[in-house]
C-alpha cells in the first residue's frame, strides 16, 4: 500500500507538472509495480487543471475522494438533462452535448459550490456484471465531458446502477432506449458548499 | 448450521458388511464364504481398473458418457433426489438389463443404507450406512459416493450455491442454498442492491453491495454473520473473484477513472492494476491453477473474452468464433473449458475449449457457474426481474429449473471447495 501511495503522489505530481508547465516529465522516486504504468492513476483528482486535453490521461479521470454520501440529493433539477446512450455504447452522443453544456454552465453559476452525482444505467440486454461495468463507463464518459466543459472533477461522483434500475419497464426498444442513460443528481453539502469546490 | 457435511459419517467397510441389509440374492451369494469373498475381492480389485477404463466412454468433446446404473429399493423423496443428483454427475438410471452398476439400499429409522455393485462381476464396490442430518442430506452423500465411484469425478450434491435474490426493483440480497435450491436462506439484509455473490471458502461469501451508496466489495463470514468491506476504493468496486487458494481477489475497480481489472491480496496488500484500457472490463474469473485470469473487455469494440497472467502482462483474446459478445466467463475446475454467456438476440450458455476451438452453444440462459465436477453448470434464465436458476448437465444438455425465491434469482455461484 505504501508503494501505491507513492505512485499516487507521483501521479498527482505528474498531473500538476503537465498542467502547469505543459511538459511531461517522468515521475521520480517511484517504484513501478508489475503491470503498472507510473502516473496512470491517482486517488486525489482536482487541483488546478487548466489544460484538460492533456490533464485527462489516457485512462480517464480518477474518482473523487469527497464524501458524497452525506450530501442531500435533488433528482429534479437536471431531470431533463438525462443523457441517453446508443445500444452497447458508452460514448456521449453529439446530440446530448448541449444538455451537458447547460449542466456545466449552471453548476458554475446557480449551483456553485454544489456537487453532482452521475448514475450510469443500462438496458436489460446485457448480463448483469457486464452492464455494471458498462454503466460505470457511461457515468465516467459523462463526467469526462463535464470536466472538458470546465467542471471540477472533484465535485462529480459517478455510480453505476447497471441494469437494476430501469426508468421504464418493458422489453422493447422503446423502453430500452429510455433505460440506457446517465442521470444527473444535484448534491448539496450539509454546509451549503463543499471544500474543494473552488474552481 | 449451514454445513450438514460436518455430521459424523459412518462408513461400513464392504468386507465387514453384514447380511443385515435385506438385499438381492446375488450379493448374498457373494458374501457366503469368507474365502470366496477374499478371492473375489482380490480378482475384482484387479478387474476394476481395466473395467473402469472400458466403462468410461467419452463423447466427441471428451466428456464422460452417462454411466448407466439401475437404482432399486428407494422410495419417494430419496429415490427422486438420488436420481436427480446422479444425472448432474454423469450417472443415469436405466432398466436393469442396460445397467453397468446396481445401486440399491433402503431408508429406515432416520438412516440411509446404500450399496453399489458392479453388475457383471457382482462385486460390491461399497456398502455404507448414512446417519445424521436430514434424509435428503444423507441421500446427497450417498449420491456423491456413487458418482465418485463410477465416474472418478468429485461429487457435487453436498456443495452449496450462492446467488442473488431480487425482491423488487433495486432490492436484492445474497442467498445460499443446497445446489438443488433446497434449504435456502438469506445471508444479507442490506435493503439495497447486493450483487455477484461468490465463495471465498466454504464458510465465507464475497459480494458487492450498494448499502453505503457506492458499490463496495464485502467479505461475509457465514457462521458468525460478521462482515467487512474488503474493497472500498473511490469509485466502483465490483465483480469480485477469489483465487483458488483463497488468498487473492480479482475485481473491477473504477479508481483509475474507467472500470479496469485489478488483483490484490484479500487482506489488502499488493494491489496490481492488470488492465489499462479506455474501455470497460468486467467479470473476472480464475484459472484453477490460480495463474491466469479470464475476463471481459470492450477494448477492441464489442465484448470479448481475454486471458492474462494474474501477475500482469499481455491480454490474449480467447477465440469464441461462432457466437457474439461473450460475457461472464467461468473456468472449469479441470482447466479445460470456459463457460460463458453469449449476448446475441437472446442470451445463450456456451462453452469453448480454453486451448482454442469453436464455441459450443448449449441452451438459452446466462451467467453459468461450473460445479466441482466440471460437468454440471448452474445458470439463470428468463426475463430481467423474473429469472429462475437452472441446472445443466453439459454433455447431455439435461436442464432442470430449481424453485424460485421471491421475484427473481440470478448470478449463481457454485462452491468448489
Amino acid at each position: 500500500m505504501k508503494t501505491e501511495k507513492m505512485i499516487q503522489l507521483a501521479g498527482v505530481t505528474l498531473m500538476l507538472c503537465v498542467a502547469a508547465a505543459g511538459c511531461a516529465r517522468k515521475p521520480q522516486n517511484t517504484t513501478p509495480l508489475s503491470g503498472f504504468r507510473p502516473g496512470s492513476m491517482t486517488d486525489r483528482p482536482g487541483g488546478p487543471i487548466t489544460d484538460t486535453a492533456t490533464a485527462i490521461n489516457s485512462e480517464g479521470i480518477p474518482p473523487s475522494n469527497l464524501d458524497f454520501d452525506k450530501m442531500s440529493a435533488d433528482r429534479n433539477t437536471f431531470r431533463d438533462q438525462t443523457v441517453y446512450f446508443d445500444f452497447d455504447k458508452a460514448t456521449v452522443r453529439p446530440s446530448e452535448i448541449s444538455k451537458l453544456e447547460r449542466v456545466a454552465s449552471e453548476m458554475k453559476s446557480s449551483y456553485a459550490g454544489k456537487a453532482l452525482r452521475i448514475e450510469g444505467h443500462c438496458d436489460e440486454r446485457g448480463t448483469e456484471e457486464y452492464n455494471r461495468s458498462l454503466g460505470d463507463k457511461r457515468a465516467a464518459s459523462v463526467r469526462e465531458t463535464l470536466v472538458r466543459l470546465g467542471m471540477n472533477p472533484t465535485m462529480i461522483q459517478t455510480i453505476s446502477m447497471g441494469e437494476e434500475h430501469p426508468a421504464v419497464p418493458g422489453h422493447d426498444e422503446a423502453a430500452w432506449s429510455k433505460n440506457r442513460r446517465g442521470e444527473l443528481v444535484l448534491l448539496t453539502p450539509s454546509g451549503g458548499t463543499a471544500q474543494g469546490g473552488t474552481q | 448450521m449451514i454445513d450438514e457435511g460436518t455430521q459424523p459419517r459412518i462408513n461400513t467397510d464392504q468386507h465387514r458388511y453384514k447380511n443385515r441389509l435385506s438385499r438381492p440374492s446375488l450379493i448374498r451369494v457373494y458374501l457366503c464364504s469368507s474365502v470366496v469373498k477374499i478371492f473375489l475381492a482380490f480378482t475384482c480389485a484387479i478387474g476394476t481398473a481395466s473395467e473402469l477404463d472400458i466403462t468410461k466412454e467419452r463423447d466427441s468433446f471428451g466428456f464422460l458418457k452417462p454411466v448407466p446404473v439401475n437404482i432399486n429399493g428407494f422410495t419417494g423423496e430419496t429415490d427422486s433426489v438420488l436420481k436427480q443428483d446422479l444425472i448432474f454427475m454423469g450417472v443415469v438410471h436405466v432398466p436393469i438389463e442396460e445397467a453397468k452398476y446396481l445401486v440399491s439400499g433402503n431408508t429406515s429409522n432416520g438412516r440411509l443404507e446404500g450399496r453399489l455393485v458392479t453388475k457383471a462381476t457382482k462385486e460390491q464396490r461399497f456398502g455404507r450406512a448414512y446417519t445424521g442430518g436430514s434424509l435428503r442430506a444423507q441421500t446427497h452423500r450417498f449420491a456423491d459416493d456413487v458418482a465418485n465411484a463410477v465416474t472418478g469425478l468429485p461429487g457435487i450434491a453436498q456443495k452449496k450455491i450462492t446467488f442473488k435474490v431480487e425482491s423488487g426493483l433495486a432490492q436484492s440480497e445474497a442467498y445460499i442454498a443446497d445446489y438443488d435450491g433446497y434449504n435456502a436462506r438469506g445471508v444479507t439484509q442490506d435493503h439495497s442492491i447486493v450483487a455477484a455473490p461468490t465463495w471465498a471458502d466454504p464458510s465465507t461469501l464475497v459480494y458487492g453491495s450498494y448499502k453505503m451508496g457506492q458499490i463496495y466489495i464485502y467479505s461475509h463470514n457465514l457462521p458468525t454473520g460478521s462482515r467487512k468491506a474488503v474493497s472500498h476504493y473511490p469509485g466502483a468496486n465490483m465483480s469480485p473473484a477469489i483465487s483458488p487458494d483463497g488468498k487473492r481477489i480479482a475485481m473491477i475497480l473504477g479508481k483509475g477513472g474507467n472500470p479496469d481489472l485489478y488483483v490484490r491480496d484479500v487482506d489488502g496488500d499488493n494491489l496490481v492494476q492488470l488492465t489499462h484500457t479506455r474501455e470497460a472490463e468486467s467479470s473476472p474469473c480464475w484459472s484453477p491453477d490460480g495463474r491466469s485470469i479470464c475476463f471481459v473487455s470492450r477494448e477492441r469494440g464489442p465484448a470479448s473474452l481475454f486471458i492474462m497472467s494474474a501477475l500482469g502482462g499481455e491480454m490474449r483474446r480467447l477465440n469464441t468464433a461462432g457466437v457474439s459478445n461473450p460475457t461472464e466467463p467461468d473456468w472449469s475446475p479441470d482447466g479445460k473449458w470456459m463457460a460463458f454467456t453469449s449476448q446475441g438476440r437472446d442470451f445463450s450458455i456456451c462453452i469453448v475449449d480454453v486451448r482454442g476451438g469453436p464455441a459450443i452453444t448449449l441452451v438459452s440462459g446466462e451467467d453459468p457457474s461450473w460445479a466441482p465436477n466440471s460437468r454440471a453448470l448452474i445458470f439463470c434464465r428468463g426475463h430481467d426481474h423474473a429469472k429462475v436458476l437452472s441446472l445443466l448437465d453439459v454433455p447431455t444438455k439435461h436442464v432442470k429449473d430449481i424453485a424460485r425465491i421471491q421475484e427473481s434469482n440470478s448470478q449463481p455461484s457454485w462452491a468448489r471447495r
